[in-house]
């Protein structure tokens, strides 16, 4: 066990001279047949994802879109400014828990992870941004939305992904426009939430963002569930009971079908379901579970920009590995990977303070998703984040279903439903 | 409150306590049978949800064609399950007890997830979607069907346990192992057979939900706890208490949604449990203890 | 005995001067190591000794971080103090379920239950308050001091751990040489028995579920300065009930240094395991193989591990007549 040595050099030192190491022999080396030279260094990208538990579903997703962008910057010849050094993603379970994300992320670190991001549950990214703050290693978030991760001012922590206020600025913007430009309002409006950190922060926020929006629309009731439900028969009983026109659900994956199937089977009448920013309404799975029942479905959310080359081709290079398409979160996940290669090609080195030189200076248009190019303010959060608003269309084909209906820059239907018709008259 | 809203809930609360009735029966029949509490009740129950998935997927057959296939299929896997860990531990402190069956459970439930992938998987079936109208109130069809087929299934178990030979062997081996050794019962066999039917019935109880709700690998340990406390709640090892239990659980819980916050509704569950316990250890209708 | 002193002495040394030759990472293995002996213990005081289960230990880990941090946090209290107060609201909901349960009577299945349902309902309260985080949990600031209980490295988490694990060993020790621990195994091996000969067992079994509540709240505590993030799902959750009483199982129920041993085996086994089974397309592997190991032991060794260890080790420590 040679590393055991290397117990009481720091990390960084190590990891430092073992660059300046690679660095001398790659200059010694000139002249050298190709073949014997010694292969660049790689340079390992920590990722803690949800793999497993409650929301594995996406957290698989995220790997294989942190894998996507990892293999196409090695084909495309690595990090050039490093002797074309190689991307190596080391993969970690948060089994959905923020303790065992945080133990995770501490094994990639100590495994050799120069960078670390990750990991869609906001809970999970602060027990890993206060880590990195202890390792002094950056750590540049795909997918977390709590504004509180970069509100603690942590020197290590950045992120690709929207923050709650930024997903709640969107909702409102666009729930003005759509009742503008349909020149119809509703009045009464039930919010539900799922029962966990960012179900609770998304709701509470749109609540006072809506009453701060002048817009004349009464919350009559709000509606919590645990996360993880099976049945919403009661729930759904007192939505309707409530009598709104509108409901904003905040929901999580497999909510959304149970919460839909029961508004059809009680008969709630609604001019439409309008989603501030939440999964559980464009996976495909879902789309092709609900069918007709999820038509006219609006939701706020950072999502793909189909029309893009970077996510035609990761697109196809998606699909062809994992037989779906790029979702918006596995999008984020890929952006992720591609703006700490842009960083790592800027910062040179592996060395964390010149990573993080290089972080502030980041200005990446080339990116997947609806939205400007990646910059980071003082907090860490990403200025060209933005949302968009989708809807469910009617389509022959089931992945073209979700239509970008606004901004205008990205749009792919310019007809928005709304009021929908009823649930149970398609 | 709305007095439609109020029957509503009350309706619904009995139509899906039928089914924490079914799930919970097998529990407790395991419990009468052997004194050991089945940890992984509720992922059993999700295995048996994959397995009807599957065939409805693959073969196009509707999950109540299926449900004698699933049925078997489960029934095996308890047998399985009896046979090869239960049996060992039967004789040992309690606390003993509880790891293995809870760890069934971590492997049931992460080998789905191995398998299947962690997906939420929603098939729509002929009545996923079907409703009857009483006025202003509402029945959900697949909710009655299963409700229905539950109390069927309860009483096919009656009839099993109290006519055939075999169910007269699984209650003489509950009443008295000892006495049943002696009058040449293979006891070990018995409990084979009695964890296999315990298993079959939360399948098929498994099956009566998938058009209700989506699965998913780690939704089978809520199921667990819900059957504890039917099960308490109607007598250990009492089968007619469990599905009574279950229609009690299915109504506070619904009911409670009136003047509680839907996420509270398990602290009633709970609460009703612990003064049950303390007051009446032998459950509303008595059972062993 | 001599011997096993001296053994345990050395293997006392060579833990402290360890980290010498450790990096972080390894370091924190050993955190958890140490760690999850140490609760494990706590809970066997309880379980291990007197033979009433408790499957809702979170519970206890639960109130002592909440109630420290929610002190650190609005009063500026150090955890260091914090720590008696949790332990304080710890034995006393402990010992209100003790109440219920022994004076009812709820034995085997029936307490388990109990102690299940207590951890329940306090996790659905907490998750509703919202001076406590209700569902978003707590997130505490890293500040590094002494004071303040969190600290840059692993180092002083290791030498903290490792000492709450020693702590618990001598508490455990002292308690089983005393009257207080014969009385406590007297109940285990028959309570009725016990109570014939004048045993005041129902004190005895609140004495042992009142300490057990305290030492385990203790582990709350330095979890929460550890992952500096409290959610009631993973701080009273069943996962964490389930998680806590597998190395004292293993390691073998109702023994001094089993709970010791099952965490120097299981807490590597299930790093290793997670570390080499999370790579792309089998998640949940590593969970299944925990799970088939548990139920190995518990068929094949049902007495712990320690069986084993004491065979080859007894012969090797026997004093010289």
């Amino acid at each position: 066990m040679p590393r055991k040595k290397l117990g009481n050099m720091n990390r960084r030192t190590f990891i430092k001279t073992s660059g300046v190491i690679g660095l001398g022999v790659a200059a010694s080396n000139f002249g050298v047949p190709k073949l014997l030279r010694a292969a660049p260094p790689t340079i390992k990208i920590g990722s803690v994802q949800p793999a497993t538990g409650p929301l594995a579903v996406i957290g698989v997703g995220q790997r294989r879109g942190n894998q996507l962008a990892v293999d196409y910057i090695n084909a495309m010849g690595g990090i050039k400014s490093m002797d074309g050094a190689k991307l190596e993603l080391l993969l970690g379970d948060s089994e959905s828990k923020p303790e065992i994300g945080r133990s995770e992320a501490d094994r990639l670190i100590k495994a050799g992870a120069a960078v670390m991001t990750g990991p869609f549950q906001s809970g999970v990214a602060l027990a890993i941004s206060t880590l990195c703050e202890q390792r002094q290693v950056p750590f540049i978030m795909d997918v977390a939305a709590l504004d509180k991760i970069t509100d603690k001012g942590y020197k290590y922590t950045y992120r690709v992904f929207i923050t709650v206020s930024g997903l709640l600025n969107g909702a409102i913007k666009y729930l003005k426009m759509v009742t503008e430009q349909k020149g119809v309002m509703p009045k009464r409006a039930v919010v539900t939430n799922t029962a966990d950190a960012f179900g609770k922060g998304m709701s509470g926020g749109f609540v006072k963002f809506l009453e701060k929006s002048g817009l004349p629309i009464e919350v009559v009731d709000k509606v919590q569930y645990p996360l993880g439900i099976h049945d919403l028969s009661a729930e759904v009983a007192r939505i309707k009971a409530a009598k709104p026109d509108i409901l904003f659900p905040v929901s999580r994956p497999g909510d959304g079908i149970i919460l839909t199937r029961e508004l059809y089977k009680q008969r709630v009448e609604l001019m439409g379901i309008f989603g501030p920013g939440s999964p559980g309404w464009y996976e495909p799975d879902v789309i092709k579970a609900l069918d007709k029942l999820i038509y006219y479905v609006m939701v706020n959310v950072p999502w793909i920009n189909p029309s893009s080359q970077v996510y035609q081709q990761a697109n196809a290079a998606f699909q062809k590995a994992h037989n779906r398409y790029l979702d918006t979160n596995s999008a984020y996940a890929y952006t992720g990977v591609l703006v700490i290669a842009d960083i790592l090609e800027r910062a040179t080195s592996t060395d964390p303070e010149k990573i993080l030189a290089a972080t502030r200076q980041t200005n990446f248009t080339n990116h997947p998703v609806v939205g400007g190019p990646v910059q980071f303010d003082q907090k860490g959060n990403n200025t060209g984040a933005q949302t968009a608003l989708i809807q469910v269309q009617p389509d022959q084909d089931l992945l073209k279903r979700v239509k970008i209906v606004a901004p205008q820059e990205f749009v792919q239907s310019d007809k928005i439903v709304f009021p929908a018709p009823q649930l149970w008259k398609r | 409150m709305d007095a439609t809203f109020t029957i509503q809930l009350i309706i619904q609360g009995v139509l899906l306590g039928g089914i924490y009735g079914l799930i919970a029966m097998g529990l407790s029949l395991i419990f009468g049978v052997m004194g050991v509490i089945n940890f992984a009740h509720g992922q059993m129950m999700v295995m048996a949800m994959y397995v009807s998935y599957w065939i409805f997927v693959l073969l196009g057959i509707d999950p109540y064609l299926s449900l004698i296939v699933v049925v078997a299929v489960i029934f095996v896997l308890g047998y399985f399950i009896q046979a090869t860990v239960v049996n060992r531990i039967i004789d040992y402190p309690e606390a003993m007890q509880v790891l293995p069956l809870v760890s069934i459970g971590l492997i049931l439930e992460n080998l789905a997830l191995l398998f299947w992938g962690p997906d939420h998987r929603s098939p729509q079936t002929i009545l996923s979607l079907q409703s009857i109208w009483i006025g202003p109130i509402m029945i959900d069809v697949s909710r009655l069907v299963a409700f229905v087929l539950a109390i069927f299934i309860t009483s096919l178990i009656f009839l099993f346990l109290k006519k055939t030979n075999i169910g007269k062997c699984i209650r003489a081996a509950s009443d008295n192992r000892m006495g049943a050794i002696l009058v040449g019962i293979d006891v070990n066999r018995i409990y084979n057979a009695s964890f296999g039917l315990g298993a079959a019935t939360t399948a098929a109880a498994g099956v009566l939900l998938l058009p209700l709700m989506p699965i998913s690998p780690h939704m089978g340990h809520d199921f667990t706890l819900t059957a504890f406390i039917v099960v308490i709640l109607g007598g250990m090892g009492n089968l007619l208490g469990a599905l009574v239990g279950g229609l009690i659980l299915g109504i506070a819980e619904l009911v409670s949604t009136l003047f509680l916050p839907a996420t509270l509704k398990q602290v009633v569950s709970f609460s009703i449990l612990i003064i049950i316990m303390l007051f009446r250890p032998q459950g509303l209708f008595g059972g062993k203890k | 005995m001599k011997r096993y002193h001296i053994f345990l002495s050395l293997i006392l040394l060579i833990l402290v001067v360890l980290p010498l030759f450790l990096d972080n990472y390894i370091l924190g293995i050993f955190v958890m190591v140490f760690f999850w002996a140490y609760v494990g213990q706590s809970w066997n005081v309880l379980t291990g000794y007197t033979g009433h289960i408790s499957l809702g230990h979170a519970l206890y880990i639960g109130v002592g971080a909440y109630t420290s941090t929610y002190l650190a946090q609005v009063f500026g209290l150090s955890p260091w103090f914090g720590m008696f107060a949790g332990g304080v609201v710890a034995a006393g909901i402990a010992l209100f379920l003790g109440f219920l349960g022994f004076r009812f009577g709820l034995r085997g299945v029936y307490f388990v239950i109990l102690t299940i349902a207590f951890a329940e309902i306090t996790r659905l309260i907490v998750s509703h308050v919202e001076a406590l985080g209700s569902f978003s949990g707590i997130f505490l600031d890293f500040e590094p001091s002494f004071w303040n209980f969190q600290f840059s490295g692993n180092l002083p988490y290791y030498y903290i751990s490792l000492a709450l694990m020693v702590g618990s060993l001598v508490a455990v020790y002292i308690i089983e040489q005393s009257k207080l621990g014969r009385f406590i195994v007297a109940i285990r091996e028959d309570e009725e028995a016990a109570q014939a000969l004048g045993v005041n067992t129902f004190k005895y079994n609140m004495l042992a579920i009142a300490i057990s509540a305290f030492m385990t709240s203790i582990a709350g505590v330095f979890y929460a300065n550890y992952i500096f993030y409290l959610h009631p799902n993973s701080m009273f959750g069943m996962s964490l009930s389930i998680e806590l009483i597998l190395r004292p199982i293993v390691g073998g129920l109702g023994t001094l240094f089993g709970p010791l041993i099952g965490s120097f085996l299981l807490t590597p086994l299930s790093e290793i395991s997670r570390a080499y089974f999370a790579k792309g397309g089998l998640e949940g592997l590593h969970l299944v193989l925990y799970g088939i190991v548990a139920i190995l032991v518990v068929l094949f060794m049902p007495k712990g591990i320690i069986v084993y260890v004491r065979r080859f080790l007894d012969p090797l420590m026997k004093d010289k007549k």
